[in-house]
């Protein structure tokens, strides 16, 4: 049986094909449904296993990135969503305007719907940005979905414009204490860095992405959904270029089958 | 009652500030902490000044600025506010947002944004119901008629003349939406009266413009689905689908408010591609743009016009704001810089999109078929765009037309192509059709034009009350389409619209009486034969005369139609005698705005969204090596794909505007087989942005097409959709005329069956042998070389027309064979900069030997050299070259290598990354 995804849509939502696709070929059941469809009750949450927010600019991200969604969320879908969460083989995954509306929901990166603990900011470069960086899987991240690729450094295409993750320090120390980093921004020496463009926004000790406690619940900016083929690479002429987006998505897909 | 909410951002002196009405205090207290800000790094205060921890001292105290949208210009944020505000159980009146500056020195645009002085008393424009005016014009003298059309209309005494005589002889007078209607339908933007007229050129009647491209197109039809029809030219792709594309230029309101004129430029194109046929799906977006070098001196801008590195750069970020914000990948491009673009702009954006072949035409409306608009709210915004674009910029263009600016809303657009592309798979769909120039009444006047159509414009939505009615029927508010359907259809399609937030209202229907009858609620506010507003118009005669004609006329020498202190015969120019020399003219070369490394614009663009882009705008080991053309693939589990490219010289049609023609169209097709295109399996567009079309300009724009058409010949591919933009010129009070230089605009797109069988133009190997193959021709006329040197040059290169389509075909089996490591297209700044832009994408050097080359050339002469139709390709060694290129001109310039030099033999030896340094400075300088 393919897992049942929703991938959710708002006005502005522009990469739910690409994500529907990439978990397509990793062998879920991906269907693209508009937040209304929600709300008017013609599709239900409780039908899904995985919870996919795509990129994108959700009511053109006014106020500031994915607010407007991430309220509209909170307001009617407190409930559901909690009790999507507390099942155990549900997986939730926002990618870039996705994460940006997971973290201002309170899902990342302490399950605290209705509180915003982290932001996700304008870049320090002051605008959208559009290329390859390399990121470092976290050894010890509690990302359900990493397997396989711990510590592996990995290229993803970002494209975004307000992608810095920020915190107050406390905060910051207790997601890097619990292991809650999922993958930071390197350099060519695969380093952590906090220089442009390695680290394409300036995000507080380079983090890329963060997972919640459980690892079912997995936040990052970078897009492996636009990296599942290898063409989809600049460089795929040069040779020694491996798909690094698909095993993302395999691994969520493996992780939801694997929960009895 | 109005809450003002002040949210500032730790670190930052901006406040953006928020007035909410019809609320009390403790809502706003709530929507400030829920919505408009967050406590992790901002702060808000309600209905009191925010206090400002972090301000420098020196600016405490320095009065605060507010800049905030005049009324009446579209907040985008506003519907968005509202929404999240009702989701939170809180209902607003109206809403509206602005900024508090405390920079003294704030930059903004007194057209759409103001300075707010006092505090507004309510945010609801609330205006009288502007009536309909009755125009009496038959009896008015000549003078009178062109005073009427003046400023307004754009329409000459003739075409005034042709209407008072429609109203003379139906005994009544027009009223003022009939009379707006003529002239939108009549405006060279919409009727392309130019390239409609019969031409007398020297002396000789000669076919119409357009009659040319058609009928030599058409004859290539094997690929063509649809041509010139409708709102994008669709040719064949593969799986029953077809492939279209639209370019369009958006030089006048761009000129006078760069980011809304992008922003609406963009949304426009977009909408010509969602309203070809029954709707196809934007896939990609091209962006081309012409200024004055960023660096002109500030007594040479005219008055009324603004500097060009602010154009670039609010250009620039009208078309990141729009195009990533739509999710269209913007992939294909150029920016091109010449003093005379001072005068006005040229902004070009270019969509492409996808569609299955059942739904690539429109069908026939029927009698009872419904009218229905969808999208935005119309405002006042955007009146007269069409006409006023159709004239030449003058020093009072900004404060006449400031209403033909506006802002877009790419959600807007988003949301309505959502539901439409979902309306059209369930069949509901008969037909779609962008709302632009002219607005409705161009939209709804071309769908009507041979069945009648009655529509009550009264059922539009608006955004604010007030319109007259000829202002709804003309205004050109963003976002709009005209949908028609069965009425069948209509809860079906209700439905989908609610499902994406879409607003959408019946105007009217099909009614078969072959008139244009708008009403306004009860009241007849025009009643137009359908017959008289479509073919009424009269057919321009216009004089054509070359300058070589016009100057035994005047008794002026040929040259003096151009700067003669430009004009260099070649042999004058001294070849770079040292090293040093060698490489500060490179240096120069390769800093030339026209040939610098565009990265940092391009990395403004999303370029990787829907993940579809399988040859990227740069590769190689640092991927900031230049590619020639985006190589898509619109399904993601498709091996089949789109090539999409361009070209274009803004100089050389000075110079002869055929070659020059022949140069951009040859460039662009080139763009296309560098990759691994072939040209066979091609179709064009063409774009003429030209100055007023005087006699001499229109005798350049004759040859222009001409050389197009010439071009079609040559190759057995037709041009499937184009544009004319021929008011590029400004005049000023004192007489001064400056004209831009003519400009044609080459856009290719068409279909590869395998995209894996593509190459970039990164160097892949050291030692393998770098070839130029193709013809060139010595003349450097209008070349980067010439400009860096203040001279443009007397003759240009011309291509060998008859030899290309076997250097094109012999570069394409190289690289389908994949026997080509690498390929790079010769182009501005010529063969040298061809083969360093590989050497940076390849992170390597090159050996160069200029002996194999013809003995009789200079160094100067093969290096800088830019003739069209030439290719510099990396092979893995001479056997392979020979095999490869053996019937064809080629020639073997020399071996990459590790170290990162280029040595030309004798001449010098530079390093790349000193030569990059020169290269990627310019843009990074301006937009950093």
């Amino acid at each position: 049986m393919r897992p049942k995804v929703l991938v959710l849509k708002a006005d502005g939502t522009n990469r739910d094909e690409e994500m529907a696709f990439a978990f397509k070929i990793a062998g879920g059941d991906p269907k693209i449904i508009h937040v209304n469809e929600l709300r008017n009750g013609s599709e239900r949450m409780e039908n899904f296993q995985i919870l996919a927010l795509p990129g994108g600019f959700a009511y053109g991200d006014d106020i500031v990135s994915g607010k407007i969604l991430a309220i509209e969320l909170t307001s009617f879908f407190a409930e559901e969503l909690r009790k999507f969460i507390d099942r155990k083989d549900t997986a939730i995954l926002g990618i870039c305007n996705g994460f940006q509306v997971l973290v201002r929901t309170g899902l990342l990166p302490f399950r605290n719907v209705g509180r915003m603990d982290v932001t996700l900011t304008n870049n320090d470069s002051g605008h959208f940005e559009c290329r390859w960086v390399k990121v470092k899987v976290n050894k010890n991240s509690r990302s359900k979905f990493l397997r396989g690729l711990e510590e592996r450094i990995i290229w993803y295409p970002v494209a975004h414009g307000e992608g810095k993750f920020f915190t107050d320090n406390k905060t910051l120390k207790k997601i890097e204490d619990n292991n809650l980093v999922a993958f930071r921004y390197v350099d060519n020496n695969g380093n952590q860095t906090q220089n442009y463009p390695a680290n394409p926004n300036g995000s507080l000790n380079a983090v890329v992405g963060i997972s919640d406690e459980t690892g079912r619940i997995l936040g990052m900016m970078p897009h492996p959904e636009c990296f599942v083929r290898v063409e989809q690479h600049p460089n795929w002429r040069r040779g020694k270029v491996k798909v690094m987006g698909l095993p993302l998505f395999e691994n969520i897909v493996e992780f939801v089958k694997g929960v009895k | 009652m109005i809450q003002k909410v002040r949210v500032q951002t730790i670190g930052q002196q901006n406040i953006k500030v928020y007035r909410l009405e019809g609320i009390l205090e403790k809502d706003a207290k709530i929507l400030a902490e829920k919505l408009l800000s967050e406590s992790i790094n901002q702060r808000y205060a309600i209905n009191r000044p925010i206090h400002l921890e972090g301000v420098k001292a020196h600016l405490r105290g320095v009065a605060v600025i507010e800049i905030a949208y005049k009324p009446g210009v579209m907040n985008p944020e506003v519907t968005s506010i509202m929404k999240a505000a009702s989701d939170l159980g809180i209902k607003l009146i109206a809403c509206d947002s602005s900024m508090e500056y405390l920079n003294k020195k704030v930059s903004f645009n007194p057209l759409i944004e103001h300075i707010v002085t006092e505090e507004p008393q309510t945010l609801l424009i609330k205006e009288k119901q502007s009536q309909t005016q009755i125009i009496p014009i038959r009896n008015l003298n000549d003078k009178e008629l062109l005073d009427l059309s003046k400023d307004k209309l754009f329409l000459n005494l003739e075409e005034m003349q042709t209407i008072q005589k429609y109203f003379q002889k139906i005994n009544r007078d027009p009223t003022d939406l009939e009379l707006e209607t003529l002239a939108q339908t009549w405006s060279e933007h919409s009727g392309h009266k130019t390239f409609k007229a019969k031409l007398i050129v020297d002396g000789k009647e000669k076919e119409p413009l357009i009659q040319r491209i058609k009928k030599e197109a058409l004859k290539h039809n094997k690929n063509i689905v649809s041509a010139f029809e409708d709102n994008s030219g669709v040719m064949d792709f593969y799986d029953g689908f077809g492939i279209c594309g639209k370019v369009e230029t958006h030089n006048a309101p761009s000129a006078i408010e760069p980011y809304g004129g992008a922003m609406t430029g963009s949304g426009g194109v977009f909408r010509d591609i969602a309203a070809t046929g029954k709707g196809a799906k934007n896939i990609a977006s091209t962006d081309i743009f012409c200024f004055a070098p960023v660096d002109l001196p500030i007594e040479k801008l005219p008055q009324g016009c603004l500097p060009p590195e602010y154009l670039l750069k609010r250009v620039v970020a009208g078309v990141r704001d729009y195009g990533n914000r739509m999710g269209i990948s913007t992939n294909n491009g150029s920016v091109h810089f010449q003093e005379d673009f001072r005068a006005r702009p040229t902004v070009i954006v270019g969509a492409y999109g996808i569609v299955p072949k059942k739904y690539a035409l429109k069908d026939k409306p029927k009698i009872g078929d419904l009218i229905i608009c969808v999208g935005g709210r119309t405002g006042r915004d955007g009146i007269h765009g069409a006409t006023f674009s159709s004239g030449e910029m003058t020093e009072r263009t900004i404060e006449v037309h400031s209403s033909a600016v506006q802002i877009g809303n790419a959600i807007e657009e988003k949301r309505m192509f959502d539901a439409l592309l979902e309306a059209r798979d369930r069949d509901l769909i008969r037909l779609i059709q962008d709302v632009g120039g002219g607005g409705f009444s161009s939209a709804v006047g071309e769908i009507g034009e041979s069945l009648g159509v009655s529509v009550d414009i009264k059922n539009a939505p608006l955004k604010y009350q007030g319109l007259a009615p000829w202002e709804i029927w003309v205004s050109e508010s963003q976002e709009r389409m005209v949908v028609v359907l069965e009425e069948k259809n209509l809860e079906g399609f209700k439905d989908l619209c609610k499902k994406h937030n879409v607003e959408m209202a019946v105007l009217g229907k099909f009614d078969g009486s072959k008139k244009l009858n708008v009403t306004f609620g009860e009241e007849v506010v025009g009643d137009l034969d359908m017959h008289f507003l479509h073919k009424g118009l009269p057919k321009r005669i216009l004089k054509a005369t070359s300058p070589v004609i016009l100057s035994t006329a005047k008794n002026l020498e040929i040259n003096e139609f151009r700067d003669p202190s430009l004009i260099v015969q070649d042999d004058k120019i001294e070849e770079p005698k040292t090293e040093k020399e060698w490489i500060e003219v490179l240096k120069k070369v390769l800093g030339h705005g026209n040939v610098c490394s565009k990265e940092p614009i391009v990395r403004m663009y999303d370029h990787s969204v829907q993940g579809t882009n399988d040859l990227q705008p740069f590769s190689g080991v640092t991927l900031d090596g230049p590619n020639d053309s985006p190589v898509l693939r619109p399904f993601l589990d498709k091996k089949y794909g789109m090539v999409i490219s361009h070209g274009l010289n803004p100089i050389l049609n000075n110079i002869d505007p055929y070659w020059g023609s022949i140069w951009a169209a040859t460039e662009s097709l080139s763009n296309f087989v560098a990759v691994g295109g072939d040209y066979k399996e091609a179709c064009l567009i063409n774009n003429y942005i030209w100055p007023f079309p005087d006699e001499e300009s229109l005798w350049s724009l004759d040859r222009s097409v001409d050389a197009v058409v010439d071009f079609m010949k040559v190759f057995q591919i037709p041009v499937i959709s184009g544009k004319d933009s021929l008011s590029s010129t400004y005049r000023a009070a004192n007489g001064t005329i400056i004209k831009i230089p003519p400009t044609l605009c080459m856009s290719v797109f068409g279909r590869i069956l395998d995209v894996d069988k593509t190459v970039t133009a990164d160097f892949k190997k050291v030692g393998s042998t770098i070839l130029l193959v193709g013809k060139t021709d010595k003349s450097l006329g209008g070349s980067i070389y010439y400009q860096v040197n203040n001279l443009e040059g007397n003759s240009l290169p011309k291509v060998d027309l008859k030899l290309l389509s076997e250097v094109f075909t012999a570069v394409n089996n190289a690289i389908t064979n994949g026997k080509a490591l690498a390929v790079h297209d010769v182009s501005e700044g010529g063969i040298i900069s061809t083969i360093f832009e590989m050497c940076v994408g390849g992170g390597m050097g090159a050996d160069i030997h200029l002996e194999g080359v013809k003995a009789h050339l200079r160094g100067d002469q093969i290096l800088f050299n830019e003739t069209a139709g030439c290719f510099i390709v990396e092979v893995e060694n001479k056997k392979v070259a020979e095999r490869l290129f053996k019937n064809i001109p080629y020639h073997i310039l020399g071996e990459t290598k590790v170290d990162q030099k280029i040595e030309v033999k004798n001449l010098f030896k530079a390093d790349v990354n000193d030569l990059k340094k020169a290269w990627q400075e310019p843009m990074r300088r301006c937009f950093k």
